[in-house]
């Protein structure tokens, strides 16, 4: 279990963190959101008591800033950096296990679920593996370690779909007991891990509330793309504007905004209208565009 | 049967001598002490035949100088890399995530860089002071050189784990780092004395200056264990013999070393054990 009360976070005069509350209840899943330099990376090093900060703030009922040692105990830590350890994997993972007193078997193990063979990689310098392989290692390390708490800073930020695709296998098979905070810039991988959501902005809380209900908050809104011939086009942009101002796309298509149970009405309209319809498709704005919209609602709340 | 635990430091320390063992710095340091050492024994040392115990003293005095600007900067410069370089890579970071204390990591490493440098120093310095012993070397004046010249760089290994402690820039601890050893090994010993000249100080506050400054303790303390009056250090070692004597000067000298190797240890385990210095 976490709980922060009136946690504070100044880096000279810029509040990052301004008298924050939390309560995480052990085996919560939950996803940290916020745009860069909201201070979700500030939050997980506050929570390792890797930073100096005001107000209480325990995890597993230790107290972060009086009895880190213990606190970190029961925390397995994935940074979305991976360390440039220098030395060899086998190294790294015997250095580690050694300080948390686990054996490297067990680390092996885990990896052995995602089928990577452990003992072969485990002579390669750290510095020669894909950010991938590593990040995958931090997470068997802290799941060997039968923690209690989990914090993944963006995990899967730089990997490729393989590498993402076997880290969200790690982390669905997670024990339900274990309380999960994950920061995250992709929705699909909220949406395998996590049910409540956090967004973190301008030093608080803008959103707490489940997956479904932020969705709820975040609207249906998509953008609809119609590529139509030259000679047609002005006719569909005419028609395209009673929904919303049609704006030209990169590659010649006109785009406009609406209600996503609206694009197939619009797109009737326009067949019954004659105009000839090249191609058409939708696209959904990214996490962080929809995060801006939920910032910026709160903004002007 | 599983191998029993080691406490964190001690892992720590294991890791950073390791790492140590294997880096360009390590074998690098060892030969340039090996080849100088050993120059200044064969060379310096030729002057003793000729010219009796006083151009003897003359040559070692001349080591003394060279260490006391080499052994400096070689123990500060990994001493702040062994934090700064951690923290740029990460594995800081995630090291202290891990189930141990942040002064246990700060002693780790400090332990660890302390033995890493002083056994640079002691394969370079150890062979040259056999080969000055074979060459007619009182084996006191080895022992007590081996001795000062370890305690620099521990003073040097300390002060340096303090600075990255303090500042949590790479670049800005290497520049503070600089500075401090251009204060102490130059600017320090012709600043005290210009200013003695120019603005009439107390010879109270030259021989103060000479006990506080680890660098002048140094060259004060080895000098005094070969050269009873010290006149090899000119005015400054005539105010420290008046007032102390030559083995005071000596034990005044390692207990100076000895409290600079303390407290910049002290005061960046302080620092570091609040927050691990990852920043703020």
């Amino acid at each position: 279990m976490i709980t922060a009360r009136n946690l504070t976070k100044t880096f000279g005069r810029h509040r990052v963190l301004d008298g924050v509350d939390l309560c995480v209840p052990a085996g919560e899943r939950v996803a940290l959101l916020g745009v860069n330099g909201a201070g979700k990376t500030t939050l997980f090093r506050c929570l390792l008591g890797a930073t100096r900060f005001q107000g209480q703030l325990t995890v597993g009922g230790h107290d972060v800033r009086t009895d880190g040692r213990a606190a970190r105990t029961g925390i397995g830590y994935v940074p979305q950096r991976p360390p440039r350890f220098q030395g060899t994997l086998g190294d790294m993972v015997d250095f580690y296990c050694r300080l948390r007193d686990i054996p490297a078997d067990r680390v092996a193990s885990v990896l052995a679920s995602v089928h990577l063979d452990f003992a072969q990689q485990a002579r390669k310098a750290v510095t020669a593996l894909s950010g991938g392989m590593l990040q995958k290692v931090l997470l068997a390390l802290a799941l060997a370690a039968d923690v209690d708490v989990l914090l993944l800073d963006e995990p899967t930020a730089n990997l490729d779909p393989g590498a993402r695709r076997d880290l969200l296998h790690l982390l669905n098979g997670i024990a339900p007991e274990v309380t999960v905070l994950l920061s995250s810039h992709r929705l699909a991988d909220i949406e395998a891990v996590a049910y409540r959501v956090l967004v973190l902005h301008d030093g608080g809380w803008v959103f707490d509330g489940s997956l479904d209900d932020m969705r709820g908050r975040l609207g249906r809104t998509t953008t609809l793309w119609v590529k139509v011939p030259g000679t047609a086009r002005q006719q569909a942009r005419t028609l395209l504007d009673t929904a919303g101002p049609a704006v030209p796309g990169s590659n010649g298509a006109l785009g406009t905004s609406v209600e996503r149970p609206d694009a197939a009405d619009l797109i009737r309209r326009l067949r019954e209208a004659g105009i000839p319809i090249e191609n058409f498709w939708m696209e959904s704005p990214s996490l962080e565009q929809q995060l801006e919209t939920l910032v910026g609602g709160s903004r002007h709340a | 049967m599983r191998e029993r635990r080691r406490a964190p430091w001690m892992l720590l320390a294991g890791r950073t001598v390791t790492l140590a063992l294997g880096a360009r710095w390590f074998v690098w340091y060892v030969a340039v002490f090996l080849v100088g050492g050993g120059v200044f024994a064969l060379f310096g040392l030729e002057g003793t035949v000729v010219d009796g115990y006083r151009g003897f003293a003359r040559a070692v005095a001349g080591l003394v100088h060279l260490s006391l600007v080499i052994v400096p900067i070689m123990a500060l410069l990994p001493a702040i890399g062994v934090i700064a370089d951690d923290r740029e890579s990460g594995e800081l970071e995630y090291t202290l995530a891990q189930p141990v204390t942040f002064g246990d990591v700060y002693v780790g490493k400090w332990i660890g860089t302390l033995v890493a440098v002083t056994l640079t120093v002691m394969i370079g310095f150890a062979a040259m002071a056999g080969l000055a012993v074979i060459r007619g070397m009182p084996a006191r004046v080895a022992t007590g050189l081996l001795v000062f010249v370890m305690l620099i760089a521990m003073v040097f290994v300390s002060t340096g784990c303090a600075i990255a402690a303090l500042i949590p820039s790479r670049a800005r601890a290497m520049s503070v780092g600089l500075i401090l050893w251009l204060t102490l090994v130059a600017l320090g010993t012709l600043g005290i004395i210009a200013m003695f000249i120019r603005m009439g100080l107390s010879s109270t506050v030259l021989v103060a200056w000479s006990l506080f400054n680890p660098v002048e303790a140094f060259r004060l303390g080895v000098v005094s264990l070969l050269d009873a009056d010290l006149s090899v250090l000119g005015p400054i070692g005539a105010q420290v013999l008046n007032r102390v004597g030559s083995q005071g000067t000596v034990v005044l000298a390692a207990l100076t070393l000895l409290a600079w190797t303390l407290l910049p240890a002290g005061l960046g385990w302080l620092v570091f054990r609040r927050s691990g210095a990852m920043s703020g």
